[in-house]
């Protein structure tokens, strides 16, 4: 993590009032926080909003002086159990992750978090990461706002609203006692505009300002019975119109109006500007928001306020609400809120629009040229019709013309990632003990569940690969393999997997991926990523085996088996696989399968490299190849790689067909082409070239004696 | 008058291309010309070399006073104005949502490739036609800017988005003057100068683009017109003058007179060149004969990696300018099986008879490193390439003599009676490839196919039939590297011609 700089980004969260800042969604979250006087942040990183704590952590000049307390959580339930300090002191606090991964761990401390309610301001930002580009499952965070009473904000998409959203929960948080969510989609958080920023406000309560007595003994703040009855009927009694009342009296929620009033559109905000451009399509709205048919766009789509909704319906022949995901949660309750009113309007939502999948432009005008013929009919929607049609022709020519399906291009491993050595061998390891059984896990090793490796029958959760394999080695004559990286490790894997395995004395194999660092997530520091100094001495070469917190951990909890492997020794990586397969060792066996993530190498070693370079310096680089001229194009070496870098080429014999590999001059010469052509007998065409700049005067002389004796310039 | 819609751009890249600096440039950009300017993006898992894209709305003048245009944060099918990719199978992917329309977008796109595991991973040729989606593309845009942005950005030391970025403002992507992006290129610091020489290599490159050929053609024969074999079709004269050269390679000029002379007996069993079976029968089996000839040994291997073009070529693919040092380092691990058929007959049928006996054979077999930019190594390796010269009377030679023979033998009688089975037969060859493992199952392939499809077919005269199987157990031999694919298939042909042999019994 040392190596990235957010240099920018920290100057954009000390702009003061009147300034304009332009940056990212995510960001600007992340200056509502210190515009609202939050005391304490914490969070477990996560795409998308990973970069509200990396900036944070980086920023501790700004927190010091502010007295912000910053915490890198190592899991979600860690992270919400923080918001605790809210529940008895007047502090302001907001955690982050991804949902609904996050949420779910999270969840234990949420019901208890809400059920004493809160007295200073709590706020929990996810990213709400469903549709295109989404890595977890498709739930909504809905279900956990309403199962634990706590307000979810829904903003719409623009800099401006998210800012004043933000700043609006904690208020809304404290004038009700309860936490308050705000979700935002990935393309909202990625969203790049712009508002006006005002003065950050530095907390009463903080670092600096220290609280000098413990809260007062409060049992009724615990979340313990029998208090618990009462926290019960507060949450509907009281916590729920308060936050009612606030929501109407700010007017969180805003309604758009326009000219044909038979018809409204109830909106999750964050879906508002698409709507905007499906009615643009139509012809019913302009670029700048001006609609034709009104709009109620819900910036908290919970709690709802009942009286707004049955403002906006009445007197309309329908309402439609359009939100995205399932169930259709606030459907149902605006349907339970015009029944009570005892009001005729009809209401539509998924008949129309569909129970699941992202609401794209061409999801929302088809919905709309479903519904708005029927309360509209003299409207000329033609425009829309021929939009749905053109997009139809153009995929269809397109297709046509294709043909067959295009390849996919998944993500994959890094040029040089240590994980995928590890792979090559598993791979290779099953040629002599046969197919096993492989527990996927969380992290940028589930890249191996896709080609060339193919490898896991199961991805539980994060850190969940060791626990899932529990019920498969009860009956499997082979002992399942469980992959973890040491982010999931140190998130869940430990606790969840290993001492579970050891109190039932698990015949299982475990595989640490011990990288140091959670990589998939932008490589943000675990408790066992090596100190600055051993990152700093190693320069290019992996730093991993410095730090020894995994194996002592394992240790002096009563792991037997415990080896650890060089990643790149590809070969030794097999002979260690088979042997915990074949050993008669009953219990837990572990593999630390070493080598340290190559982005952070290679963020280490570019500086130092272009120093040397600069100063006329001596610097050796490595890299691999492939003699086209003996490769005879089967492409064995590609199978047991993937690397972005050993790709194929057509052969410079135009007698040969088929395309030979080659190695693009992106190589960073980590030594698995080498590893596998040894371990996998593989072919004679590979081969490392170490290419010397500046070299000194006993390069020059050992070069020239050998050129001299030899023919090869 | 209003304007009724922003203007869309949508950028396609790769994990690692920086087509987040993109989008940060135009937006910046936009800025500085005081334009209302929104960009989003789906990088999720950037840097890992997954498809990504980037898209940007902005207006082609300030908002009137007091409104604020709403920009959607999803491009939409249809509805780009300009769309810029960076590798040629992700336009395919875009085209194929419906994203280039013939109304409204100008696709640039770059022409390289950067082929997926999918592609790269099958044992024979898995590549994607380029020219589809080069021809979807000419057909399906308003304006189709094919260009290779790869090779640009390689030539002025930048990455590809500099390019993309050049490219765009050169098709007239932006409301504002070219001076505002370079502004924003130099005021991102880092490598601003190299990104410079990008941007305005691409713009340039842009306006000299000529769309109305294929960017993208099927590869050129560029052999001298041979002579002899007259009356033959230009592109089998091609590959006859090649294999020869490549036998003379191998061996010497005699062994490429033998290849001469094995290519006659095809051509005398031929019937008229005419038909383009015939013709596309003697061009495989001209090809692959060559191959086959010159087949992979210890010498062969050992020979190739101490020519001096050899290094010449490792310098050229690393870019390495004249003043660096190279130093060669080789991966080796010859089977067994591959020191025993490069030595004389009767040692290494011994070698192979004492390993299948289990004895031990060690050191033989284990796995090398050695320098052919050393002294020792590169003498070690010259020393291997000379057993070329009683190569004639090794193990592997006799083998492969009487393989041959065989398929040649076949070939001619494929010939006379079935041009379209001797153009599958032609293409066996092809399966026998690799070293160690790889070439084992490469032979134990092609000898199921010959047992279980070309044998019969030649013993029951039945050849035409056999065409069609005998091409698709191939192609399924080359299917998977676990042979499943072929075990099917070849289980099928068996079911398929089983009430026939009866018949003819």
């Amino acid at each position: 993590m040392a190596e990235v700089s957010f240099g920018k980004e920290i100057d954009l969260l000390k702009l003061g009032k009147g300034e304009t800042f332009h940056g990212e969604g995510i960001l600007a979250v992340t200056k509502a926080l210190l515009q609202s006087g939050v005391t304490y942040v914490g969070g477990y990183q996560g795409a998308p909003v990973s970069h509200l704590l990396d900036v944070m952590v980086e920023a501790k000049e700004l927190m010091g002086d502010l007295g912000v307390n910053v915490q890198s959580c190592t899991n979600e339930a860690s992270a919400a159990a923080m918001l605790g300090a809210s529940i008895m002191y007047p502090v302001r606090g907001a955690v982050t992750w991804k949902s609904i991964v996050g949420t779910n761990v999270a969840a234990d401390a949420l019901s208890n978090l809400s059920s004493p309610g809160v007295m200073g301001g709590a706020l929990i930002v996810v990213g709400e990461d469903y549709g295109e580009g989404a890595s977890v499952i498709q739930e909504r965070t809905h279900a956990f706002a309403m199962k634990s009473t706590m307000w979810l904000m829904d903003p719409r998409p623009n800099l401006t609203t998210i800012v004043r959203m933000v700043e609006k929960s904690f208020e809304l948080s404290e004038a009700s006692n309860a936490p308050v969510i705000m979700e935002l989609r990935i393309r909202a958080c990625h969203a790049r505009g712009a508002f006006e920023a005002s003065d950050n406000v530095a907390p009463k309560i903080s670092a600096r300002e220290l609280q000098k007595m413990p809260a007062e003994f409060l049992y009724d703040r615990l979340a313990h019975p029998p208090v618990t009855y009462r926290h019960e009927k507060l949450k509907f009694d009281v916590r729920m119109p308060a936050a009612r009342k606030f929501i109407a009296d700010h007017k969180l929620n805003e309604v758009f109006g326009g000219k044909h009033d038979d018809v409204g559109l109830i909106i999750q905000g964050g879906l508002y500007n698409g709507l905007i451009r499906a009615l643009q399509e139509l012809g019913l709205a302009d670029i700048y928001g001006r609609t034709e048919i009104p709009i109620l766009a819900l910036n908290v789509v919970y709690p709802l306020v009942p009286d707004e909704i049955v403002k906006f319906a009445a007197g309309r022949k329908a309402v439609v609400v359009i939100e995205e995901g399932q169930p259709e949660y606030i459907e149902h309750e605006i349907g339970a809120i015009l029944r009570r009113a005892d009001l005729n309007t009809v209401l539509h939502g998924k008949d129309i629009f569909p129970q699941a999948g992202e609401y794209t432009l061409e999801v929302l005008v088809a919905g709309l040229l479903k519904l708005l013929p029927r309360y509209l009919p003299a409207l000329d929607l033609g425009r829309g019709s021929a939009f749905v049609d053109e997009i139809a022709g153009l995929r269809a020519k397109a297709q046509s013309a294709l043909v067959g399906p295009l390849p996919p291009r998944p993500p994959g491993f890094c040029v040089g990632c240590p994980e995928r050595p590890v792979f090559a061998a598993l791979k290779l390891a099953e040629r002599q003990v046969g197919k096993v059984h492989v527990s996927a896990d969380i992290g940028c090793h589930a890249f191996a569940t896709f080609e060339p490796f193919s490898f896991g029958n199961s991805i539980l959760g994060y850190g969940m690969s060791l626990a899932s394999s529990a019920g498969v080695q009860g009956f499997s004559e082979k002992r399942p393999i469980a992959i973890m990286g040491d982010g999931g490790f140190w998130h869940n894997g430990l606790l969840s997997g290993v001492t579970s395995s050891l109190l039932n004395h698990g015949d299982q194999i475990l595989v640490i991926m011990k990288n140091g660092y959670t990589s998939a997530t932008g490589t943000q520091d675990v408790l066992s990523t090596p100190g600055p100094q051993a990152q700093a001495s190693a320069s290019g070469a992996s730093s991993v085996n410095t730090d020894l917190t995994i194996e002592n951990t394992l240790k002096g909890m009563g792991v037997k088996w415990l080896r650890t492997v060089d990643n790149y020794r590809v070969g030794d990586m097999r002979k260690t696989i088979v042997e915990a397969m074949r050993t008669p060792f009953n219990g837990l066996k572990v593999i630390i399968a070493e080598g340290e993530c190559q982005l952070e190498r290679q963020r280490r070693l570019r500086p130092v490299r272009a120093r040397l370079l600069g100063q006329g310096k001596r610097v050796v680089r490595e890299r691999f190849g492939v003699d086209e001229d003996t490769c005879t194009g089967d492409h064995s070496c590609i199978r047991l790689s993937g690397c972005p870098t050993l790709t194929v080429k057509p052969s410079s014999d135009p007698l040969k067909t088929d395309p030979v590999a080659h190695v693009t001059n992106g190589c960073v010469g980590c030594g698995l082409c080498g590893a596998n052509a040894h371990a996998a007998t593989l072919c004679p065409s590979f081969y490392r070239a170490e290419i010397v700049t500046n070299p000194s005067w006993f390069d020059r002389a050992k070069s020239g004696f050998r050129r001299a004796l030899t023919r090869t310039a | 008058m209003v304007q009724t819609h922003p203007r869309t751009i949508l950028i396609a890249a790769l994990g690692g291309e920086g087509g987040g600096v993109l989008a940060e440039w135009i937006v910046n950009a936009a800025i500085k010309a005081d334009l209302p300017v929104q960009a989003t993006s789906v990088p999720g898992v950037a840097q890992r070399t997954g498809a990504t894209s980037y898209y940007v709305e902005m207006m082609d003048a300030p908002a009137p006073q007091g409104l604020e245009p709403v920009f959607a944060l999803v491009p939409a099918p249809g509805r780009v104005d300009f769309l810029v990719s960076s590798e040629l199978l992700e336009t395919g992917r875009l085209l194929e949502r419906g994203f280039a329309s013939p109304d409204r977008t100008v696709l640039i796109s770059s022409t390289s490739r950067v082929y997926t595991t999918a592609e790269k991973m099958q044992m024979g040729d898995g590549r994607f036609d380029s020219s589809k989606i080069d021809a979807l593309a000419r057909s399906i845009a308003r304006h189709y800017v094919p260009i290779d942005l790869e090779r640009l950005a390689l030539e002025t030391g930048t990455i590809i988005s500099a390019a993309m970025f050049g490219a765009l403002a050169g098709a007239g992507a932006f409301p504002f003057a070219r001076a505002h992006c370079e502004n924003a290129i130099r005021a991102g610091g880092r490598g601003a100068e190299a990104s410079l020489k990008g941007f305005a290599a691409a713009f340039a490159a842009v306006a000299s683009v000529d769309a109305t050929k294929p960017a993208v053609e099927p590869a050129a024969a560029t052999a001298k017109p041979p002579g002899g074999f007259a009356g033959l079709p230009r592109d089998v004269r091609d590959v006859i003058v090649r294999g020869q050269t490549h036998c003379n390679d191998f061996q010497d000029e005699a062994y490429g007179e033998l290849y001469l002379d094995r290519v006659r007996v095809l051509i005398a069993a031929a019937p008229p060149a005419e038909d383009p079976h015939v013709a596309h029968a003697l061009e495989e089996g001209a090809r692959r004969l060559a191959l086959w000839m010159a087949y992979e040994d210890i010498p062969r291997v050992a020979d190739l990696k101490t020519r001096k073009t050899r290094f010449e070529r490792i310098r050229r693919e690393a870019e390495m300018r004249d003043d660096q040092l190279l130093h060669v380092v080789e991966y080796l691990k010859p089977g067994i099986e591959e020191i025993a058929a490069m030595l004389p007959l009767r040692i290494g049928d011994a070698i192979m008879r004492r390993a299948a006996s289990g004895k031990t054979t060690w050191p033989l077999g284990t796995g090398i490193n050695i320098s052919t930019t050393g002294v020792f190594g590169f003498w070690t390796m010259r020393a291997l390439a000379q057993f070329a010269r009683v190569r004639r009377s090794s193990l592997r030679f006799a083998q492969e003599t009487q393989a041959i023979d065989l398929w040649l033998a076949a070939m001619r009688k494929a010939l006379a009676s079935s041009p379209a089975f001797a153009g599958a037969l032609a293409e066996m060859p092809r399966l026998l490839k690799g070293y160690g493992d790889t070439h084992l199952r490469g032979r134990t392939n092609y000898a199921a196919i010959f047992s279980a499809i070309v044998a019969p077919a030649l013993d029951a005269g039945r050849l035409d039939e056999a065409a069609g199987p005998l091409r698709n157990a191939v192609a399924a031999a080359l299917a998977d590297p676990d042979g499943k694919v072929l075990a099917k298939t070849l289980a099928s042909a068996d079911r398929a011609s089983e009430p026939r042999r009866l018949a003819a019994e």
